[in-house]
């Protein structure tokens, strides 16, 4: 039973961050028909900036987490103006080789830059863990999980209470229609990729810190964030949240009870059977094959 | 014409080993045979069905795991106490139970190409090379896991006068690549100018309309699938009896990656684009070893990937045709449906 | 990260200068190591223990009136690169011997080679067993195997206090994980010790959340960490968090460097097993040689923890230059019948191959010797 509870505490945090991922690579392909290649190495990107901005620079952890996403935003917004924006118009299978490319561009600029050497990320917060009874977490962890929580109600106002999010929903709806309706349909795309980035920029640089920091840390993230995305339908934000959270449980309880060899193989075998059962995901609002 | 320009080619490749016996120059083409025809496979489903498969390393993975097994023996437990064993085979049964073996699966995701198109595609087919991996690492008594298989015995042939024979020098093992690869080529040629191949080309241009007109989607979508993940699993089986080692990376993602450059580059939907393509993107590592970082190159490389889908989206090949209309009429690529028809 | 970049292209220009002393053509020696990719840091540090041993070899006389060169190949991180590694030194630079390959995939991947080719390999790092039980007499090893680590463990059981009564395991899901829990098992049991739980974990997990809460469910005093610096790293930090309370002993070689910078919470002591512990060098077998790689490694102001792997490349060009002088010339088949009678003093300890496998086909084992490092705060002592 204790097991149990710490299994529980452990698959809520690891859920909040996962959601965070799903959630930016789902807006992107909801809004822009794109899937984003880059989502795992916007991660490991937002990591090593924390960790420059941090160890190297100096700078209050806290800043550097905010100046790392918003870094994380701005190189997103250059992705989609150099390269997607010329390719607007091209098929799904283009696009896709062409992200492709940028994510191989990306991580071995990291590797180049970075070299292969892991990083830790000193924090403020102490090393000694928050217990409460048989459960003990990382202040850390749960600040992790605070600022992750944070961020997806943030996100949340933004689409429903704010002009540009209304623009947005608008040309995930039919981006066609919205542009009859004086959208700016060139300009939301921008603004989509750059949140979605800016978002997976900020898991990398809420994680780099718990765990560490390494060219090669956005690889498992990445596929992970596709396992997500099917989970909870491809371009379905409620679902990219409970995919998220649906996948830490299952690695957290899947390897705590089951095996802790296929811990991270659940995921994808998940996803393989919610394919052959209900192919447009755990949880979509419609079908969606296209 | 461009049918004896191509025979000209595969001569003049044959001759190699007997003009310049170089054994690493015939190590790195052998090396380079065997991706190139994965790359000729691949192109099968990305090129004529229109279909992004981005995991067919798991093909080419299967073949290689098939081949091994086959070849090496094995004896694992099935459950209810009862135990499934294969004796050590020959190497031809090997590479038979390969293209069998990766066939069937192939079979299955045609099945399942069926049912889901575009990004969800793309994503399964990227999720099912990724699954494959984690079995390979994890049945250990079948795939002895991250240990690999090794002592994977090297290619036999049966030799008139001679019986069976173990092929061990660099010029024998790169003539067997060298001819899998014709007969791949040959295979694939054969069924792009087939009715399966005009079908094939009309439901990637137009599937509703292909559709009215009678043609049975799944049908010639499954017999692509399957034909092309054949050929990736004979190719698995050379790289084990080449490499003679498997280890479960050989599903990673980076080995699909690899194929697909080799293809767009060289021009997908054309028969001779993997060949160019995976020419340059087999030799161009070796040549560049030593003088440029692998991170370097890999840069170079994705940009490259990039800059084709945006300048040269249909690769080389039907580039250089259009620039010489003169000697070379008949391009390689399919002309479209439309003019075409649909069979 | 740039220092060691410049120092690296530094180290691979010098025999290129030291070559104008002599007037023999160089002998070249082969290597191949994972210089980049996702072990290239460990490859890197062999690397450069290899190149620094050829510079101090080379000012000392090079070997048969001729300067020694390092033909260093990365082998990517990657089998079949590994492959096309051995390939091309072989078959292009034509070396007579090589060493390799750090993994021990990489270095089962390259052994079919060694045997078509006919040249002798030194291997430096890699564990797993079958690498000289399977019969290829071109295989040498000076590292040692996870069987003989946990044997030479077992001996110093005596230095712990509270003892080892039971243990569990945390290993990383590959030939290194696996052949540490199998070996260390049977040494341990031999001296009555009891085995509780064994989890394991994918090479790229970051998140050890439910492999450390499962070890928390057993009753063991000792866990046994085996998988990379970077793992071993995640792992203690992660073992705080979750109140593990109990004693890490890392296998294999290698230091969490990291925690040096940043140090666990006091009261956290952990213990790893090195075959060099660079702190000490006083307190090596031999401890001139170990002093001269350890000055020789900090003149190119090198990391520091580097030196816990980077001994293996110096000790494997020390033996191979032994063997070529042993054999008189450098050709492969001479050197193969010339490492077999390798008696050489090394950083790690003596260095002599005994014979294992299958009688006729024997691989060359060498017996290493291993120092159990502690780690409490950020600073290291010797058990």
């Amino acid at each position: 039973m204790d097991q149990a509870l710490q299994h529980l505490v452990n698959g809520t945090v690891l859920g909040g961050t996962y959601a965070l991922l799903g959630i930016g690579l789902t807006l992107i392909f909801g809004v822009m028909r794109v899937v984003n290649f880059t989502h795992g190495e916007l991660y490991t990107f937002g990591a090593y900036m924390t960790y420059a901005l941090v160890s190297l620079l100096q700078l209050d952890f806290f800043l550097s987490l905010l100046l790392a996403t918003l870094l994380g935003v701005a190189l997103g917004a250059a992705i989609e103006v150099l390269l997607l924006r010329p390719l607007r118009g091209a098929d799904i299978d283009s696009v896709m080789l062409a992200m492709i490319g940028a994510a191989l561009v990306l991580q071995n600029a990291a590797m180049w830059a970075w070299g292969g050497v892991a990083k830790l990320v000193p924090t403020p917060f102490g090393g000694t863990p928050l217990v409460l009874g048989p459960v003990s977490v990382m202040p850390l962890r749960l600040f992790v999980l605070g600022v992750a929580c944070a961020l997806l109600l943030g996100f949340w106002l933004l689409l429903e209470r704010t002009r540009a999010g209304i623009a947005m929903r608008a040309t995930f709806q039919d981006s066609e229609t919205a542009s009859l309706m004086g959208v700016r349909v060139g300009w939301v795309s921008t603004a989509t990729f750059a949140i979605g980035s800016g978002l997976a920029a900020a898991a990398g640089a809420l994680l780099g810190p718990v765990f560490m920091v390494s060219p090669t840390m956005g690889d498992l993230v990445g596929l992970k964030a596709f396992a997500i995305v099917i989970l909870g339908g491809l371009g379905n934000l409620p679902g990219a949240v409970i995919g998220g959270f649906a996948l830490g449980y299952v690695e957290e309880f899947g390897g705590g009870f089951v095996s802790t060899e296929y811990r991270d193989a659940f995921g994808f075998l998940l996803i393989i059977l919610v394919l052959a059962i209900r192919p447009q995901g755990l949880v979509a609002l419609k079908e969606r094959v296209g | 014409m461009s049918g004896l320009v191509g025979w000209a080619f595969v001569l003049a490749m044959a001759l190699l080993p007997v003009v310049a016996p170089d054994p690493y120059m015939l190590a790195v083409l052998t090396s380079a045979g065997i991706f190139i025809i994965g790359a000729i496979s691949l192109n099968l489903l990305l090129g004529y069905t229109g279909q992004l498969s981005l995991g067919h390393a798991a093909f080419f993975g299967l073949g290689a795991y098939a081949s091994a097994l086959a070849s090496l023996g094995f004896d694992i437990g099935i459950g209810f106490g009862m135990r499934l064993r294969l004796e050590p085979q020959p190497v031809y049964v090997g590479f038979l139970s390969a293209i069998l073996v990766a066939g069937v699966f192939g079979w299955l995701l045609g099945r399942l190409a069926f049912r889901i198109r575009g990004a969800y595609f793309v994503i399964i087919t990227i999720c099912f090379a990724q699954v494959l991996r984690m079995l390979a690492l994890n049945w250990v008594e079948l795939t002895q896991g991250p240990m690999a298989l090794v002592g994977i015995p090297p290619f036999s042939l049966w030799w008139p006068g001679q019986g069976v024979v173990d092929l061990t020098s660099k010029a024998q093992t790169y003539w067997l690549v060298l001819g899998v690869g014709v007969l791949a080529f040959l295979v694939v040629r054969q069924i792009v100018h087939s009715r399966i191949g005009r079908a094939l080309v009309a439901l990637r241009e137009n599937e509703t309309l292909a559709r009215s007109v009678g043609i049975r989607a799944t049908h010639y979508l499954v017999i692509a699938t399957v034909v092309s993940a054949g050929i990736a699993g004979a190719a698995g089986s050379l790289f084990a009896h080449y490499v003679r080692i498997v280890d479960p990376d050989v599903f990673l993602f980076i080995y699909t990656v690899t194929m697909v450059i080799m293809v767009i580059t060289g021009g997908k939907g054309t028969l001779w684009g993997p060949v160019v393509g995976g020419l340059i993107f087999g030799l161009l590592p070796d040549m560049l070893r030593g003088s440029a970082r692998p991170e370097a190159q890999w840069i170079a490389y994705g940009a490259a990937m990039i800059l084709l889908v945006m300048f040269l989206p249909r690769g080389i090949v039907p580039a250089v045709a259009a620039w010489l209309p003169a000697r070379r009429p008949a391009t390689q690529a399919l002309p479209t449906p439309v003019r075409e028809g649909v069979g | 990260m740039l220092t060691r970049r410049t120092a690296l292209l530094t180290g691979l220009a010098l025999p290129a200068l030291h070559r104008t002393g002599f007037a023999a053509d160089p002998i070249k020696i082969g290597m191949t190591q994972p210089l980049t990719g996702s072990v290239a840091a460990s490859g890197n540090y062999v690397a450069n223990g290899a190149k620094i041993a050829v510079d101090v070899l080379n000012r000392a006389g090079g070997v048969l009136g001729a300067p020694i060169q390092l033909v260093l190949e990365d082998n990517k991180s990657n089998p079949r690169e590994a492959v096309a590694a051995a390939e091309k030194l072989v078959l292009r630079d034509r070396v007579p011997v090589m060493i390799g390959a750090w993994s021990s995939t990489f270095t089962l991947s390259i052994m079919p080679k060694l045997l078509e080719y006919k040249v002798p390999m030194v291997v430096e790092t890699s564990s797993a067993a079958r690498i000289t039980t399977s019969g290829n007499p071109y295989v040498f090893r000076i590292a040692p195997t996870s069987e003989m680590e946990a044997v030479a463990f077992a001996e110093q059981l005596a230095k712990f206090s509270p003892a080892i009564r039971k243990i569990d395991f945390l290993s990383v899901n590959n030939d290194f994980g696996r052949g540490a829990t199998e070996k260390f098992t049977a040494a341990l049991q031999a001296k009555g010790i009891g085995i509780g739980r064994t989890e394991t974990m994918t090479p790229e997990a970051t998140d050890l959340s439910a492999q450390i809460t499962a070890l928390k469910q057993s009753d063991g005093d000792t866990v046994f960490l085996t998988t990379g610096v970077e793992q071993q790293t995640l792992a203690l930090r992660q073992g705080v968090e979750q109140r593990l309370g109990k004693r890490w002993v890392t296998t294999g070689g290698s230091f969490p460097d990291a925690l040096l910078a940043n140090p666990l919470p006091a009261g956290n002591t952990s213990y790893h097993i090195l075959f060099y512990a660079p702190w000490f060098p006083e307190r090596a077998p031999y401890p001139a040689i170990a002093k001269a790689y350890t000055d020789e490694w900090n003149k190119h102001g090198w990391e520091f923890a580097g030196l816990t792997e980077g001994f293996r490349g110096y000790d494997a060009v020390l033996t191979v230059v032994e063997a070529i002088k042993l054999a008189g010339r450098a050709e492969s088949e001479a050197i193969r019948e010339a490492l077999w009678k390798v008696k050489l003093q090394g950083v790690n300890g003596d260095i002599a191959f005994m014979k294992e496998g299958p009688a006729g086909r024997e691989s060359g084992q060498n017996k290493p010797n291993v120092a159990i490092v502690t780690l409490s705060e950020g600073k290291t002592g010797l058990l």
